[in-house]
């Protein structure tokens, strides 16, 4: 599994997809910062980590569309999956590798809160809190697009069908608020990715919430072993 | 060191490779030859892991593919057609990839990559890009990548498909020196790379064995063929070699010179004795006599042709 995360975090580093990633997310987050923030006199670094939680349905699919696609079309998953790896070690150090970027991206927006530091007030728990629901969205994106990606014949199906469905996540709660079916809000509220970020934004720190992330990421990264071993069998 | 037993590998209704069974001994080197579309990429695919077969069981070195595939790989490098590489990797660093995909111990692995540069020719190319590389160094990094960790079995899948001669000449050398001391598979449509490099030889046609022999039982069993170049009259001496003793056929060729005609003798027995005395006879004096075995292609053609 070491193996595949250090190889996957230098094929990041070593093509633009890390470096494009960050770069987009940067750019973004300051002008949500910019507008949101510094015109408008504000230290809500918890409004800001709301809005910037809708740059992962764009964005991850940077990150994912080469994870496994990429590899199929360049074949070099038949290096992978002969070698003496387990495919759960391959997934878990994919996403691992994902996950490490998506940190790093997420520490560079750090530069927000120290400026927010530097000319207001900061409650750390808070911004640690939103931080925690920010990142968790973020992984849970990332699992989804790579369960995504481990479908996929090539990179760039990859990516549109990674983006139509991080769309259509978002477009659920669209839907949540349009309908006005108590059974139905409950189903989709329970299941949207934005919604059960939501407690964190607040400075809600919720184990219920934490545990559907942590569940959702898990889920999808045992749809991903299945899928690849799937293929084995009917490639 | 590997089985195959009952392997049959199903794409809906239709068969890719039905009821392979064979085994490849310690030390072999097996030639898989067939058409294309006849299975061979499917079979390799299979004994390394990749593809998983619809029915039966393949085994490398004593593991089962299926329940011990971390046992079984550890055993095994794998070239497939396409050399699994990254281009934005050096080829160092591409090496020392697949050494830990191999789990060969961190602290042997420079050792251990500067030895298989060495045997594959890489070794000037360490701090190069995969992606600058020609069609040559890139096959030779696929070679290398298949050694990483030391592999018991080398399997290849026409590993000098694309290559030009010269490379071509190389890589073959130096399959020939890696082959030593391991058990090698390797499919290939050229037939006189597996006449060069294998010592048994597996034609499939149809996803099916049609002969598993080794080369040598493979060309005796096609009887003894004997080409002869005799000076003479042709149409006087055609019709005298039909009536030996043993001679099952007479076929003349070209002749090898004015007034020296050639022929093939195919032969149910040795008859160089009935042909010395009707040669004298006829006061024909022999020129040369030597064993013509039929050629691997030919073989292939007639097996493929009633498969």
């Amino acid at each position: 599994m070491l193996a595949i995360y250090k190889r996957e975090i230098q094929s990041y580093f070593f093509t633009a997809s890390a470096y494009v990633f960050m770069g987009v997310f940067l750019a973004l987050g300051s002008v949500f910062y910019a507008v949101g923030n510094l015109a408008a006199q504000s230290s809500d670094l918890l409004g800001l980590l709301w809005n910037m939680g809708y740059l992962w349905m764009l964005l991850t699919p940077i990150l994912t569309m080469h994870t496994y696609a990429g590899e199929r079309k360049s074949r070099t998953d038949q290096l992978l999956f002969t070698s003496p790896v387990s495919l759960t070690g391959i997934v878990a150090g994919k996403f691992l590798a994902g996950v490490t970027v998506l940190l790093g991206a997420v520490a560079l927006s750090g530069v927000y809160v120290l400026v927010t530091a530097l000319y207001g007030r900061v409650y750390p728990g808070e911004v640690l809190c939103g931080y925690l629901g920010f990142l968790l969205q973020g992984c849970a994106f990332l699992a989804i697009d790579q369960l995504i990606s481990a479908r996929c014949r090539a990179p760039v199906t990859a990516a549109v069908w990674s983006l139509g469905v991080n769309l259509a996540l978002w477009l659920l709660d669209v839907l949540n608020s349009a309908v006005s079916l108590t059974l139905v809000n409950r189903i989709l509220s329970a299941l949207s990715l934005y919604m059960r970020a939501a407690p964190f934004q607040e400075g809600q720190l919720s184990l219920a919430n934490i545990l559907y992330f942590v569940a959702v990421i898990v889920l999808m990264q045992f749809f991903t072993v299945r899928t690849l071993d799937a293929r084995r069998w009917s490639a | 060191m590997i089985t195959f037993s009952g392997i049959t590998k199903r794409y809906g209704a239709a068969a890719a490779v039905s009821d392979l069974s064979f085994t490849v001994d310690r030390g072999e080197t097996l030639g898989l030859l067939g058409q294309n579309g006849a299975g061979k990429t499917t079979a390799l695919n299979i004994m390394t892991g990749y593809l998983a077969p619809t029915a039966g069981t393949v085994t490398i070195g004593g593991h089962d593919l299926m329940a011990e595939p971390r046992q079984a790989k550890r055993l095994l490098g794998y070239l497939p057609e396409v050399p699994p590489l990254y281009d934005e990797m050096t080829v160092r660093a591409a090496l020392r990839f697949s050494c830990e995909l191999k789990l060969v111990v961190a602290a042997d692995i420079p050792g251990h990559i500067l030895e298989i540069a060495d045997r594959t020719g890489l070794t000037d190319m360490l701090g190069r890009r995969v992606g600058n590389l020609s069609k040559g160094y890139r096959q030779r990094v696929g070679l290398a990548q298949a050694l990483c960790g030391d592999p018991e079995v080398l399997v290849l899948d026409e590993p000098t498909s694309g290559l030009d001669p010269r490379q071509t000449a190389e890589f073959r050398q130096t399959l020939r020196q890696l082959a030593q001391g391991r058990t090698v598979v390797f499919s290939s449509h050229i037939l006189s790379e597996v006449q060069a490099l294998c010592s048994r030889v597996i034609i499939l046609h149809h996803g099916r064995i049609v002969c598993d022999r080794s080369l040598r039982a493979l060309q005796n069993a096609e009887g003894l063929r004997l080409r002869a170049e005799i000076q003479g009259d042709k149409k006087r001496l055609l019709p005298a070699l039909r009536t030996l003793p043993g001679v099952r056929g007479v076929t003349a060729l070209p002749d090898a010179a004015p007034g020296v005609v050639s022929v093939l003798l195919d032969c149910d027995q040795p008859p160089e004795k009935a042909l010395f005395d009707l040669l004298c006879g006829l006061h024909m004096p022999l020129l040369r006599l030597q064993e013509a075995q039929s050629s691997l292609e030919e073989i292939f053609l007639r097996l493929t042709a009633e498969g």
